[in-house]
């Protein structure tokens, strides 16, 4: 959503540049803070994922060397055992993988023998380029429901327009996913289906994934737009003589802002869930293919690599999201000023 | 006045909202550089035709009858386009509330030159900028660029309310319609804004239409008033003629019951009570020595209490009295318990409050109950009427089950709310209902003291004459003792027999009402007593 259109006559703002400059510095620290803070949570959803992992009984290793057709020696089988660190106790070989994480090192997957790190880097392209789209679709879509709901007059189409959220988050992934491929697909021949990874092919995947996301994102928009629209200063903005768009755009838009970009976080679990769904359908070799074969094979570093992958992911998102409160709305700057 | 040379003719309004008419044949005219006041209390319409003037009652809802000129030119029939460049240019506005007024989230300074940019023959920034310096000078800023470069809510509301007039005259408009533009300000700013109005009217020749509830408001700004009950007119003319002969049983209901105007409303009633209690009086119910309480966050410290001290006589009536963020209320939180003081004692009825003992506050608050401000959000709605009265009794375990009802039913009847209301939820009830709802809930345990903080200040006034009314009555049969915190000296005048008037949390004057008032040793006090509109008489203006 284009936050730059709200202040296209922003204030006058040369004097007090000592004033300016502690602002800066307390967000500064702030930034700071809440940088920490979301790298902790890093390494304590590592932790924790490290753990419930080896909780789980079974792993690919022990089903292979215990699978008396091998025909493993028991020096083999300590041998192998060792090489993966598995005869350490829980705790060390946590330490360990911990500290080869840090130095980017995440292991050896159990079933194919290739490091994680070349496994999950080849496929992150195509989850990356499927998820961006589609987040920048969701947001596209529900920007546009949201300014023509407050734009076109009452009426039907207005009411259209407000219906189409609860239609599509209605509609399962899949469902959409499917009708898209048959009629633009097959019917139309606008993208081929053996060409997962093309532009066309990723803008189609990535529109079936955005319409359910988009839908969440447009009814908080929707609602917060409405609810500026009530708030005294947009009377008190149109009985000057502003332009009722203008009021819109100046006005409504930028309060609005914050908890549509709070739920946009938060719709970011629903994204990367949605993609491995999505890339099925589509066929398409991301990470999600991975993650499932990983699953059914109960790949340990592999299983751990993604999640903790993921989790970075939506804790980076929502640290961004977190630095911007400040940025769009003034009160929220730390320490005030005095009157 | 010659109709043609009126500025804004208002001629037969009607307005609808669905079914209900809210405006029923409404006519009158403001004429240039003059002042009309539309009086009513809520629901009476006086809102809905300044946003039916102002075109501002949302498109569909409203339906609009009548004929509306502004400088002879029609404006009912106009199209939104033809309308627009009469928005702020011709019609200007000064909303009621400016803490909510300007938006919170840009700066001063980026709003004002939007309004700027609107005014025709402005090309550059320069001249826009220096349209928004001279505007923030004439409403008495002092350092516009200070408040150009502050957001909302770095201002105070006495400030959000000049720069909103500011903008509001900004464009030069011909009319001002101003809501209700002072009742969210202390009374002190009140009289600055007011002033202001009537000075630009004076020197730019602006017409105001003068929305307000507040008839003293209106009986000292207002050369003509009209007042409105239910949607019609009631009486109208010149502002002496109305005040000094008020022709209208209605006007003279409205006019007995403000308080700056009829100090001696409830003597009689308290002489009846120094007749029935002659003893009381002569004991203290309620003793603060010398409380101080700091608030200290990272940034700044802020004093909120500094050496108060105030006694309160049994079955007496004592007034804090202050503006907001005089430490009024932190003193009533300390004395329910609420607040732990730096330093400071306080006893209800000999016994120390401790706010760090539950059982002994659990026992205080058996004697000393409260009644806030808002009864629109200090009365669960999810529970009927019965069952909030009946609450305090079921938590302090009070009789049995018939004996709780019977209670409640006393409670409810000491108020004066009729007995069919008991199974109604708030929602139901209007603003004075509800307060009466919830001075029976503090008087269901039937304790000693109550601390009435602001119980009338959101109320109209013929709602809160008949509140105090029942305040001072039960004072009268129960031998109850007040804390009355009130910003409106009028009020307190009527109702309190001492008073403290604090300042930044320290006393700046106490003593007797009639002392006080007769002659106030402090600036502070004079101002504050100056400020409760035309008390000498009515027609201030000429």
């Amino acid at each position: 959503m284009s936050a730059a259109a709200t202040e296209t006559t922003a204030g006058s703002s040369p004097a007090g540049t000592s004033a300016a400059a502690r602002t800066a510095r307390r967000y500064g620290s702030f930034a700071l803070r809440r940088t920490g803070q979301a790298l902790v949570v890093i390494a304590l959803a590592y932790v924790l994922v490290f753990l419930v992992l080896a909780a789980i009984p079974g792993d690919p290793i022990s089903a292979q060397l215990d699978n008396p057709q091998n025909g493993y020696s028991e020096e083999e089988k300590a041998q192998i055992r060792a090489f993966h660190g598995l005869d350490r106790p829980v705790l060390v070989q946590l330490l360990v993988s911990l500290g080869n994480a840090l130095r980017g090192e995440l292991g050896t997957s159990m079933s194919t023998s290739q490091p994680v790190a070349a496994m999950i880097g080849e496929a992150i392209p195509s989850t990356l380029a499927l998820a961006v789209t589609a987040l920048a679709l969701a947001i596209l879509l529900a920007a546009v429901l949201g300014l023509l709901s407050r734009l076109l007059p009452e009426g039907p189409l207005n009411s259209l327009v407000r219906s189409l959220p609860a239609a599509f988050l209605s509609t399962p992934n899949f469902l959409i996913g499917l009708v898209l491929i048959q009629v633009l697909a097959v019917n139309l021949g606008l993208f081929s289906l053996v060409e997962p990874e093309s532009a066309r092919s990723t803008l189609v995947a990535a529109l079936t994934l955005a319409i359910p996301v988009s839908a969440q994102i447009a009814q908080v928009f929707i609602t917060a737009l409405d609810e500026s629209s009530g708030q005294d200063y947009a009377e008190v903005a149109l009985s000057r003589g502003l332009p009722p768009v203008q009021v819109v755009l100046r006005h409504l838009l930028r309060p609005s802002l914050l908890p549509t970009v709070t739920v946009v976080g938060l719709v970011l679990g629903e994204v990367l869930g949605g993609s491995l769904i999505t890339e099925t359908i589509f066929g398409r070799a991301g990470v999600g293919t991975v993650v499932q074969k990983a699953v059914s094979s109960q790949d340990v570093p592999v299983l751990l690599a993604a999640v903790v992958l993921s989790a970075t992911v939506f804790v980076m998102v929502n640290l961004v999201i977190d630095l911007l409160y400040p940025l769009l709305d003034p009160r929220l700057r730390v320490g005030k000023e005095s009157r | 006045m010659n109709p043609s040379s009126a500025l804004l003719q208002v001629e037969d309004l009607h307005v609808s909202y669905g079914p209900a008419e809210v405006v029923r044949g409404v006519s009158f005219a403001v004429g240039e550089g003059r002042a009309l006041a539309l009086i009513g209390e809520s629901g009476s319409g006086k809102s809905t035709i300044a946003r039916a003037v102002l075109r501002l009652l949302g498109s569909r809802r409203a339906r609009v009858d009548g004929s509306i000129t502004v400088r002879g030119r029609e404006i009912t029939g106009l199209r939104e386009r033809e309308f627009l460049p009469l928005r702020g240019r011709v019609l200007g506005f000064v909303p009621q509330d400016p803490g909510s007024s300007l938006n919170p989230v840009r700066s001063i300074g980026a709003q004002a030159l939007e309004a700027a940019a609107l005014v025709p023959g402005t090309r550059s920034r320069a001249q826009r900028e220096a349209l928004v310096v001279s505007a923030l000078e004439r409403v008495g800023l002092p350092e516009p660029q200070r408040i150009a470069d502050s957001f909302p809510h770095q201002l105070s509301g006495g400030q959000l309310q000049r720069v909103l007039i500011a903008l509001a005259i900004l464009p030069g408009p011909r009319l001002l319609v101003a809501d209700e533009p002072t009742s969210a300000l202390d009374v002190t700013v009140q009289e600055q804004i007011l002033d202001l109005l009537d000075e630009l009217r004076r020197e730019l020749g602006i017409g105001v239409l003068l929305i307000t509830h507040d008839l003293a408001v209106a009986a000292a700004r207002a050369d003509e008033v009209v007042v409105l009950q239910d949607g019609s007119i009631q009486e109208a003319g010149p502002t002496d003629s109305v005040f000094t002969a008020p022709r209208s049983p209605y006007t003279r209901a409205l006019q007995a019951d403000v308080p700056g105007l009829n100090p001696d409303r409830f003597a009689g009633l308290r002489a009846e009570r120094d007749e029935r209690h002659p003893a009381a009086g002569a004991d203290l119910q309620v003793d603060v020595r010398g409380i101080s309480r700091t608030f200290r966050t990272r940034e700044r410290e802020v004093r909120a209490l500094a050496d108060v001290s105030f006694t309160i006589p049994r079955g007496r009536t004592h007034a804090l009295v202050g503006e907001s963020g005089s430490g009024k209320s932190t003193a009533a939180r300390a004395l329910l318990g609420l607040e732990t003081m730096d330093a400071g004692t306080l006893d209800v009825g000999g016994v120390e409050v401790d706010p760090s003992d539950p059982r002994a506050l659990r026992e205080l608050r058996r004697h000393l109950q409260i009644v806030h401000q808002n009864p629109f959000t200090s009365l669960d709605p999810r529970f009927t009427v019965g069952r909030i009265v009946r609450e305090p009794l079921d938590l302090y375990r009070v009789g049995d089950r018939a004996a709780r009802e019977e209670r409640a039913a006393w409670a409810l009847e000491a108020v004066r709310l009729p007995e069919r209301l008991r199974d109604r939820r708030p929602g139901a009830l209007s603003g004075g209902q509800r307060q009466r709802v919830a001075i029976a809930r503090a008087l269901a345990l039937q304790p000693d003291v109550l601390v009435l903080d602001e119980p009338t200040s959101a109320l109209d006034v013929t709602v809160q004459a008949g509140i105090l009314e029942v305040l001072a009555t039960l004072q009268r049969d129960l031998g109850l003792t007040y804390l009355f915190i009130s910003h409106d000296l009028g009020v307190v005048r009527q109702f309190a027999d001492t008073l403290t008037v604090l300042r930044r949390g320290e006393v700046v004057e106490s003593g007797s009402v009639e002392e006080v008032f007769a002659v106030p040793r402090e600036e502070y006090t004079r101002a504050l007593i100056s400020s409760i509109p035309a008390r000498e008489g009515v027609g201030a203006s000429a």
